[in-house]
């Protein structure tokens, strides 16, 4: 019984944290219409700044500087929003596929800079020696997993919350105006590359907590960790959750992240000894099957987008007072 | 109340039945974190199995069935931990086997097996931040691997450069954590040895081409080519290798002893190549190993880590059986060197093998397991070294050249580093 709490808790720590990520897409994506393909990026920047800042220092290897652990996943934060801002500065002129291309080719390369920059990333061979926060005084067992899961979980609640007031706020109806009628929104003297550029950089940071979490977690990064399959796994989840809901992203990362886990448990177990070895593959192909359901039955996912209409009559006070932004 | 004591009686004989047939027929489980979704990964995890089988002839470890939980890794190292924390807190295994790629065995071995108080064997994880974790004290004496480091390879390719009087020497190894050590090893076991390094260039997992890369290393006009890659990016670098002029004099790490990739070069150009690695020492258990092999599988062991995830798992099993029933992950773990003792009696690597390892441990002995690769002993660190071969490939195969036994190994690296 104590092991299905264990892993129940593990489990719900890394989705809580690839929701984290999945939330700064959704800003992103679901509210201002970036199409991001480089999320695996920022969720890399997020991980390293981390664990460069906080970890111990290693030999022929920058960093190690065993930072304050809130600095230190500051310093991730800030390391994913300073890379957003360059590459948004430089790529947020793109539209929609154009754009993908572009993040997309930025996160395969920053993936290839980690691996060979030996001196400041480890190279292949990642970084390791993290040592966890409070692990002293916790352990190393299941009670540290679960303090951290509540430290998680209040970080999670802490971004949705942000991202709900943000989404009501004028700010989140002028990030849905630009994400349907950029000219439109133009017209009315709203300045639409700034909005992106903040919308962007926002995202990213959210994205960049989760990668510093998921290296405090793991107490360990490494190049294999920022491969786009971590992009793709991160769209699936807010394509079938609902794109511009929040709660919907949410959802999408605990389902797609417990179909992908739970899948290879249940076939370990179910499937006949013969077919064990396939396994892995028919994962995959559920995986697939999953994913091209919901597109083909359900593309605007399991929470739709709720509009949220500034209706005069309606609130029509609190609008004025808020300025028709 | 006599009713209640006869119940009671009743019960007791019950359960004392129910533990006598449990010791005949109960399972312990033991967990296999693999790839198994890549094409060389499902062998090493069938390999596994087919070790486990053979212990489960010879009547289980520590007194029960053995079953192999195996779960598939992506080479996703989220996946891999997921797999190995369910495995460790659902399905209750003390030991853990795997993974292969070292990106994913030291996540699993850090946040899952070390605080989890699980053994974990790995076949093939050979990058050396294993052998520091260990040095720094963080793996707890949990960690094991039967994948030599990559010293042995490194020194072999020198040695063989050596013999050959090769003088200039290029090297192209894979991009990630196992072809960089080798790249950095080989340049400096290469220096030791007088051998100039051309040029060392590294090559990314599939792409459409590697001229770029061949045409640099090429440059430098190397009397031979050293080669730490993969069969798949192997084949695409040596072909452009070829077209564009370079020699034919090729030194091959071990991951290029298949089949797959003699057939795509074209064993014609192949003529000059010499490869290193670990397998095949003269023992009859090693030759036991291939013939049984050969025997299920229908082919020759040829794929990177079959021999090594065969000893993974025999090992592991060797020392669930000295560890005794109900062992913990650390006992399993302490247990290891009763079973790979130097001092101790031979086994070898199969049924009849494992049989007389119970004998000897339940009189108290220890025993010598001589594997698939070898005598197989650990340092400290859970690394191995291994006897070394210099092999190349014929029609049905790969021959052996040169066989240097583990006391060779170990006094052509203590030349090196003189």
């Amino acid at each position: 019984m104590i092991g299905v709490v264990s892993y129940l808790v593990f489990f719900t720590t890394v989705a809580a944290i690839l929701g984290i990520a999945v939330l700064g897409l959704n800003l992103q994506w679901g509210n201002t219409g970036l199409f991001n393909g480089g999320v695996v990026a920022s969720f890399g920047a997020g991980a390293y700044g981390t664990l460069i800042l906080g970890g111990a220092p290693q030999d022929g290897q920058l960093g190690g500087f065993s930072l304050f652990y809130p600095l230190a996943l500051a310093g991730g934060m800030i390391a994913a929003g300073v890379l957003a801002w360059i590459v948004g500065k430089l790529t947020l002129r793109l539209r929609h596929d154009y754009l993908a291309i572009a993040t997309f080719g930025v996160a395969v390369a920053f993936e290839n800079v980690m691996r060979n920059a030996t001196g400041l990333t480890g190279g292949a061979q990642g970084i390791r020696g993290f040592e966890r926060p409070f692990r002293d005084m916790l352990g190393d067992g299941f009670t540290y997993n679960a303090v951290f899961l509540v430290f998680v979980l209040l970080i999670l609640v802490a971004v949705y919350v942000f991202l709900e007031r943000l989404t009501v706020s004028p700010f989140g109806r002028l990030l849905r105006a630009i994400r349907e009628d950029e000219t439109a929104a133009r017209s009315l003297g709203k300045a639409p590359d700034r909005v992106r550029l903040i919308s962007f950089v926002t995202g990213s940071v959210i994205i960049g907590l989760g990668g510093g979490l998921y290296g405090t977690f793991y107490a360990f990064v490494s190049p294999q960790d920022v491969l786009p399959i971590l992009t793709f796994q991160i769209w699936a989840m807010l394509i079938v959750g609902g794109a511009g809901n929040t709660r919907g992203a949410l959802a999408g990362a605990f389902l797609i992240w417990g179909a992908w886990t739970f899948s290879g448990w249940a076939l370990s177990r179910f499937a006949p000894i013969e077919a064990q070895l396939y396994t892995g593959s028919i994962q995959f192909v559920l995986i697939g099957l999953v994913i091209v359901g919901m597109l083909l039955w359900r593309p605007q996912g399991l929470f739709p987008e709720r509009l949220i209409v500034s209706q005069p009559g309606q609130n029509r006070e609190k609008t004025q007072a808020e300025g028709f932004t | 109340m006599r009713t209640l004591l006869t119940v009671a009686a009743f019960a007791a004989g019950v359960s004392a039945l129910g533990t006598e047939v449990q010791a005949q027929e109960c399972t312990t489980k033991i967990g296999a974190t693999l790839p198994t979704s890549v094409d060389w990964g499902r062998p090493i995890a069938e390999v596994a199995q087919f070790a486990v089988d053979q212990v489960n002839e010879a009547g289980g470890a520590a007194g029960c069935q053995i079953e192999m939980v195996l779960r598939d890794t992506q080479v996703d190292p989220k996946v891999g931990v997921d797999a190995a924390k369910a495995l460790v807190d659902l399905e209750g295994v003390n030991v853990l086997l795997g993974a292969v790629s070292s990106g994913v065995s030291m996540p699993i071995l850090t946040s899952v097996t070390v605080p989890g108080g699980v053994m974990q064997m790995s076949c093939c994880s050979s990058s050396t931040a294993f052998t520091k974790l260990s040095e720094d004290g963080k793996t707890n004496g949990l960690w094991f691997r039967t994948f030599a480091t990559t010293a042995v390879q490194s020194a072999m390719g020198a040695k063989v450069a050596t013999d050959k009087g090769y003088k200039k020497v290029a090297v192209l190894y894979k991009n990630d954590d196992w072809g960089q050590d080798m790249a950095r090893l080989i340049a400096a076991d290469f220096a030791a040895a007088g051998i100039e390094v051309t040029s060392s260039v590294a090559i990314n997992d599939a792409q459409p081409s590697y001229r770029a890369e061949v045409t640099e290393a090429i440059g430098g006009q190397p009397d031979a080519l050293y080669l730490a890659l993969y069969p798949n990016e192997g084949t695409s670098a040596v072909r452009e290798w070829l077209s564009l002029g370079g020699t034919q004099n090729m030194i091959l790490a071990n991951s290029l002893k298949s089949d797959e990739f003699r057939d795509n070069v074209g064993l014609q150009y192949l003529g000059n190549a010499l490869g290193t690695d670990t397998a095949s020492p003269r023992v009859a258990s090693a030759d036991a190993f291939k013939a049984a092999y050969v025997e299920k599988f229908g082919s020759e062991p040829n794929g990177p880590g079959l021999a090594n995830s065969f000893d993974a798992a025999m090992i592991a099993l060797l020392a669930m059986e000295a560890a005794g029933k109900d062992a913990s992950g650390a006992d399993i773990a302490a247990a290891v060197a009763k079973v790979t003792d130097p001092s101790g009696t031979p086994i070898t690597a199969d049924t009849a093998g494992f049989s007389t390892a119970k004998d000897t441990l339940a009189g108290g002995g220890t025993v010598k397991y001589q594997g698939a690769t070898g005598d197989v002993r650990f340092d400290a660190n859970g690394d191995v070294s291994a006897p070394a071969v210099v092999w190349k490939f014929t029609d049905s195969g790969t021959e052996e050249v040169e066989y240097l036994s583990l006391t060779d190994v170990d006094a052509f690296i203590a030349s090196l580093k003189k």
